[in-house]
């Protein structure tokens, strides 16, 4: 009965092929006066022939066209709750003095890495830094900064549940992770054009394209990590008689937090690197300098843009990669029985 | 959609030169191209010309407007099909006037390129020239996402030397004071921006220019500007070559006028020139108006899969201009080859 089933399902497959080539063959502009030339001359057979061509193109216009004209306000709305929420975030950071800022950093710094006084003063240097290396990278980077946070908020907001969910049932595992590799590889260009269409030039479709981007590590550490939690720990906390719900937030997510700072470590990472691409986009920030010194074939002020990033990526990375390792040393097992 | 059709662009490139190396002569061209439509229509057309009818090996290399007018100065591009000429005459000129490069003709004498608002906004506010943009209610209109207290004027490419005559040209006509000169990254993203504001219907005040595939589909009305004068279109662009080198601070007052409708340019290095004097010819007389330009570019968005080559032979199938160009027998060769 099951084999039946499967090879029903081939056939299928086989019948939407052969569907997908007749079509093809039927809509294409170039294909030969009658099927009858095709067996009569057989050059077509050492090139690919231009009728052979799956009409996805136009197909997908069209389907961004209506989707455009008629679902437009949904767009908006993201759009401008995106917005908001990025410019109030960039005004109170580029407003504040710039001391301000930086001593906030560095008590960020100071906590997240178990008061390291050696984390601490370098993410001090380094956040000085930027600014010091010229005075109009300071609010540039401020503004890459804000645009991070935001996409990185979506990415903990989206991405963690569906980390834990595919932890959780294996069949979910199986349909996202296809899902995953295809954010993780599809050129960035493929929907940063759509994104502008949709949400206008700008921050917003940068701040799309870097959760596309920066999502999946996150998600498959999250996976990783709760699935790395020890059995016979969440084995003692099933004998102790805990509900799912207890064994998830007691047990299982704390434990693999390290894993899951990690994985918003690479995605902070990631983040920064779409900075340049973005600014293709119209995206203001230290992307948009490196851009600039690009075209106009200027090495010193690329270069100086690009240190500039650097350090910008030297200071989260830090302040994300020793939160996570001060997590992981208040769990490991040595510490406790020392305490 | 854009990126796509330049990776099939590129890809068709070069398999088109793999496909004739073998049976090339002694002719190579490096052909320079830019990352617009218009340009890449001239350099599809000669380079199916010169590499059918004249059986040269055929090279092109693509990028924005600094780093291939460099490479075509240093003398590692032979042809560019289609210059800016007006936007770069301050760092174009001395080329040509120690003969490293020369000037052969126009390729589209009637192209523009204006300040343009959407013909809906243009109507209902009776917005016609700059001087009607300069008022707190137009430019809400326009608002600036990210800078609420102006409106956005979209703008050129900051790498392209247009940004900053239309930053130079905003300060003239003190439209600063109302609108920012968005930088809109990439030449795909511009033309993303205008298609995205009219699938809206939103307003939208924006640089453009013509031909360009996009101007056939919208309805974009041109605000008219003062009149061109060659004596302060130089000023202008002696201050716009001081701020691309020292930047914005060195902005001091001027002049503005419109851009001339003017002539896109071919250029050649004078070296390639003397060494092939029967292509050279060919090109200098080289022109198509910008009507058919506009049409060929409608033809490859809509009809041709954005695909240039087809688009190429599409021109040269329908049109006949181009027969007059070259010796009846290269004539009939590219025919052939169609």
């Amino acid at each position: 009965m099951f084999k039946d089933r499967k090879n029903l399902f081939n056939l299928g497959l086989l019948g939407i092929f052969i569907w997908l080539l007749i079509t093809s063959y039927s809509s294409s502009k170039r294909k030969p006066e009658s099927v009858g030339e095709l067996l009569k001359d057989f050059s077509w057979l050492s090139d690919w022939p231009k009728w052979l061509d799956l009409p996805l193109m136009p197909l997908i216009n069209k389907m961004f066209k209506s989707l455009n004209e008629n679902y437009g306000f949904i767009f908006e709305a993201i759009n401008n709750v995106l917005l908001a929420m990025l410019m109030g975030l960039k005004n109170f950071l580029v407003q504040a003095p710039w001391p301000l800022v930086i001593i906030g950093v560095v008590i960020l710094a100071y906590y997240a890495s178990g008061k390291k006084i050696k984390t601490t003063v370098a993410v001090g240097f380094c956040t000085f830094f930027i600014g010091f290396l010229h005075p109009r990278f300071w609010d540039k980077a401020i503004e890459t900064t804000s645009i991070m946070i935001i996409s990185i908020f979506l990415c903990l907001v989206i991405g963690v549940p569906i980390g834990i969910w595919m932890s959780r049932a294996n069949k979910v595992r199986e349909k996202i992770l296809p899902i995953l590799d295809l954010m993780q590889t599809i050129p960035a260009f493929v929907y940063l054009i759509p994104g502008i269409m949709l949400f206008g030039l700008g921050a917003v479709p940068a701040i799309i394209a870097t959760f596309i981007y920066a999502v999946p590590p996150l998600v498959r550490l999250t996976d990783l990590g709760i699935r790395l939690v020890d059995t016979e720990v969440t084995e003692a906390a099933d004998a102790f008689g805990a509900s799912n719900k207890q064994k998830l937030w007691g047990v299982q997510i704390p434990l693999a937090l390290p894993n899951i700072m990690q994985g918003i470590n690479q995605c902070t990472m990631m983040a920064l690197s779409m900075v340049v691409i973005a600014s293709m986009i119209g995206t203001r920030g230290l992307g948009d300098e490196v851009l600039l010194g690009l075209q106009q074939l200027n090495v010193g002020r690329a270069a100086e843009a690009g240190i500039a990033i650097v350090l910008l990526a030297i200071v989260l990375d830090r302040i994300t990669q020793s939160y996570g390792e001060t997590l992981q040393e208040r769990n490991s097992p040595t510490k406790k029985e020392k305490k | 959609m854009k990126f796509l059709k330049k990776l099939f662009l590129s890809a068709f490139f070069v398999s088109s030169l793999l496909a004739t190396s073998a049976n090339a002569g002694d002719c190579k061209a490096r052909l320079g191209d830019f990352d617009w439509s218009s340009a890449n229509i001239h350099t599809a057309i000669s380079a199916f010309i010169l590499e059918k009818g004249y059986g040269c090996e055929v090279s092109v290399t693509k990028g924005s407007t600094t780093p291939i007018m460099a490479a075509h100065y240093d003398g590692q591009l032979d042809v560019i099909t289609e210059v800016w000429y007006d936007n770069i005459i301050a760092n174009y000129e001395p080329y040509v006037a120690n003969g490293t490069i020369k000037n052969i003709g126009v390729n589209t004498p009637d192209s523009q390129q204006a300040f343009y608002v959407d013909k809906t906004t243009a109507d209902k506010y009776n917005l016609k020239s700059v001087e009607d943009m300069k008022d707190p209610k137009i430019a809400a209109l326009f608002k600036d996402p990210e800078n609420p207290s102006k409106g956005r004027m979209t703008s050129c490419i900051s790498g392209w030397t247009c940004y900053t005559v239309n930053l130079v040209k905003q300060k003239e006509y003190g439209l600063d004071a109302f609108y920012t000169n968005f930088d809109p990254g990439s030449g795909g993203a511009l033309d993303a921006a205008i298609a995205g504001a009219f699938a809206k219907k939103k307003p939208i005040f924006t640089y453009y220019w013509a031909p360009t595939g996009l101007m056939g589909k919208v309805d974009l009305v041109r605000l008219t500007e003062p009149k061109w004068s060659e004596k302060c279109w130089a000023d202008m662009s002696a201050v716009v070559e001081k701020i691309k080198a020292e930047g914005p601070e060195a902005y001091t007052k001027s002049c503005a006028s419109e851009y001339r409708d003017m002539a896109l340019t071919k250029s050649v290095l004078t070296k390639w020139a003397d060494a092939h004097p029967e292509e050279t010819k060919f090109l200098s007389q080289y022109s198509i108006p910008t009507a058919t330009v506009n049409r060929m570019l409608a033809y490859y968005e809509d009809e041709s899969d954005g695909d240039m080559e087809l688009t190429a032979k599409e021109y040269l199938k329908s049109e006949t201009a181009w027969t007059s160009w070259v010796p009846a027998d290269v004539a009939s060769k590219v025919k052939a080859a169609l």
